[in-house]
């Protein structure tokens, strides 16, 4: 190939990369934009828009003079749309972790519970929740900073017990975190036990769910889940050649020991942030990146932003799906959304493999 | 010798005669009444028969528990569950070896009530269900109470004495519960208005949890004289929104209060419910009509249900009480 073969071929793909991205993150606008109008109350399309512009400045004039239902508005304000960015943002954050999980271990089951992130969150909640004397702490909330605090712990825990010298072994690595990972849930089950009446609180933490999450505790995940995927999107590349086998990637000039430690603390921060806002919420992160890897292809400078918006625009989807399924049996009946993600997504997930049919690796 | 042997033979003779006068007697009672003892037919249509009153009794729910107490039946129950703990303070109980444990509610310990042999246990359903099997398939003599409404937590009171021997006691609880509900009943029916009550059975950043038409709390909030904002919802305690609580706008909220006091609720406060996201154009958050009431008075179908009206009525029409 001649060097303007190269470059050209390289403009054709970021040309082709950008379309896909400019394509999917006006998807995930629409798909923000169409939720506003999935729920309960029956607010009226116009009516939202009208609540949505009076809150941009200079454009909050031209709304006329029709006034605006004072309960419409906090109800699409302070309640929809909180939930619905908490839902962009979770499923954003599980799916990207999902990516570097996956990258690092060259495995396709990887996700988050494989380090026993999902297991340290879950023992940070219960414990918090039995043990917890007060509710709040640093402003936040107290269940909410342990789940996050237990995910680290659990990360930092694994990646210790697999060290081998200075070497972490992906073999032992997923071997030790598979450990205690049911170590950790035989203590969230223990918490249960002993849990009387606060065992509801354990019990619906680990179905997971946002339902009634606040501003607040956006902004408290924001920053480490922007820090942790912007960070992490440098390692696309490193991951690249990581696909290729550790010895190829290390001839390569990736520092392999290193590459693999900082992409796991990212994702483990990611997902820890994540998870100390919804609980847990199974199969996005396992999910989102295998089907964005068939639609989109393995390389992940480009899998791992895809990824991260085609998570944000299933798990927004699943939540809306959440509000209106169950409304033919009782109209204000809402389900779970981590029942919603496995009971649609494992479905839509298997319908894709077959219509791919060609045989599929990371 | 000869007299000695003779007092001797007529006192035995005496105390045999006695005693089987009282034999007889006690047994002419127990005929009498053994026909209560036939045909107990329990919440689930299950039909029991006892071949006397028992002695010995278990009771794996606290509605159950509360039920025996409010009978008298306090020296014949055995063993309660964890999570019994009203009239008394089973726990101290248990602690002076006054009462044995059986565990949990969900999952009753079978060795613990075999080793105790009861005369009789009152079981509840749902959760149960396989225990209940079980009990049965080993020889015990097990009555499923589980009612869903006012009329089936009478029906039980007057079945659970039936089994007892305490039928005046039953038909007179029964009585005193009915006079005390229909007198809260009258006193609401004059009232202008029927307000919008929510009851909150759960709230966490997760899901926000109340009760239908089919939970017990509905029929008790209509009892008191308001109306459930979920009345028509055809479920048990189900999965809503806040949203939905907002849209619906409960001139009264009612939340539970595990214990009273004892450690922090879920709602956390009173001041964390009213700065729920929207909540402030709830016309209950507006005029700070929130209410605490005893969770387990509340929840539980049995003989505090009039407790339960009274206190409700008292918070939903406070101009009449």
């Amino acid at each position: 190939m001649s060097k303007d073969e190269v470059e050209s071929t390289y403009f054709r793909r970021t040309s082709r990369w950008k379309f896909i991205l400019i394509l999917l993150i006006l998807a995930l606008i629409a798909t923000v934009i169409v939720s506003l109008n999935v729920g309960y109350a029956q607010i009226s399309f116009t009516e939202i828009l009208k609540i949505l512009g009076k809150q941009i400045p200079f454009l909050n004039n031209l709304n006329g003079s029709s006034p605006i239902k004072p309960s419409d508005e906090s109800i699409i304000l302070q309640i929809r749309l909180p939930r619905i960015l908490a839902g962009a943002l979770i499923g954003a954050a599980l799916a990207a972790s999902g990516v570097l999980y996956q990258g690092v271990f060259k495995n396709p089951m990887a996700d988050s519970y494989v380090l026993g992130v999902s297991a340290g969150a879950a023992v940070g909640a219960s414990f918090s929740i039995l043990f917890g004397v007060s509710s709040i702490v640093f402003g936040l909330r107290l269940v909410q900073v342990a789940a996050f605090l237990g995910a680290l712990f659990a990360m930092f825990l694994v990646y210790n017990i697999s060290r081998v010298g200075s070497r972490v072994p992906v073999a032992t690595l997923l071997l030790c975190g598979i450990a205690v990972n049911f170590f950790l849930f035989a203590l969230v089950g223990l918490m249960e036990v002993i849990a009387g009446d606060e065992l509801h609180a354990i019990v619906f933490w680990l179905m997971g769910g946002f339902s009634n999450v606040l501003w607040k505790d956006i902004w408290a995940v924001l920053p480490f889940i922007l820090f942790g995927t912007v960070a992490a999107y440098f390692y696309a590349r490193d991951l690249n050649l990581l696909a290729m086998g550790e010895d190829t990637a290390q001839h390569l000039g990736v520092n392999v020991e290193r590459a693999k430690q900082r992409i796991l603390v990212l994702a483990s921060l990611i997902t820890g942030a994540a998870v100390s806002i919804s609980g847990l919420i199974g199969f996005v992160g396992l999910m989102i990146p295998h089907v964005t890897r068939l639609v989109i292809g393995p390389d992940h400078r480009i899998l791992f932003p895809t990824s991260a918006i085609i998570g944000a625009i299933f798990l927004v989807v699943c939540d809306d799906l959440a509000r209106v399924v169950a409304t033919p049996f009782a109209s204000t009946l809402e389900l779970p959304v981590g029942i919603i993600t496995m009971l649609f997504g494992a479905p839509f997930f298997i319908l894709l493999f077959k219509k791919k049919k060609q045989s599929y690796a990371l | 010798m000869n007299r000695k042997y003779i007092i001797i033979t007529a006192v035995v003779a005496a105390i045999l005669i006695v005693s089987a006068a009282f034999a007889y007697i006690y047994y002419q009672g127990q005929a009498a009444s053994s026909q209560d003892l036939q045909g107990l037919v329990d919440d689930h249509g299950y039909t029991t028969s006892l071949a006397a009153y028992p002695n010995t009794i278990i009771s794996l729910a606290p509605s159950n528990t509360e039920i025996l107490f409010a009978l008298g039946l306090d020296n014949k129950v055995v063993a309660v569950t964890d999570y019994c703990n009203y009239p008394y303070n089973f726990t101290e109980w248990r602690a002076a070896g006054n009462m044995t444990s059986v565990g949990t509610f969900s999952a009753p310990n079978m060795e613990v009530i075999a080793s105790l042999n009861p005369d009789l246990i009152l079981a509840t359903a749902g959760v149960q269900g396989e225990t209940v099997d079980t009990m049965r398939s080993l020889g015990y003599n097990v009555l499923v109470l589980d009612p869903t409404n006012i009329t089936g937590v009478f029906k039980d009171i007057e079945l659970v004495g039936k089994a007892t021997g305490k039928n005046a006691e039953a038909t007179a609880l029964v009585n005193s519960l009915s006079a005390r509900i229909d007198a809260v009943v009258n006193k609401v029916a004059d009232a202008p208005t029927k307000p919008k009550v929510y009851y909150e059975v759960w709230y966490d950043p997760t899901s926000l949890w109340s009760a239908g038409s089919k939970a017990w709390q509905n029929e008790v909030i209509e009892k008191a004289g308001g109306t459930n904002i979920f009345a028509d919802q055809q479920l048990g305690y189900f999965q809503s929104s806040a949203e939905a609580v907002v849209d619906r706008n409960p001139d009264v909220i009612v939340l539970p209060a595990e214990g009273m006091g004892s450690g922090e609720p879920f709602w956390v406060s009173l001041e964390a419910v009213k700065a729920r996201p929207a909540w402030d154009s709830i016309s209950a958050v507006q005029n700070d009509r929130l209410y605490m009431v005893d969770s387990d008075t509340i929840a539980r179908a049995g003989p505090r249900v009039a407790d339960a009206i009274e206190q409700l009525a008292a918070f939903i029409h406070p101009e009449l009480f």
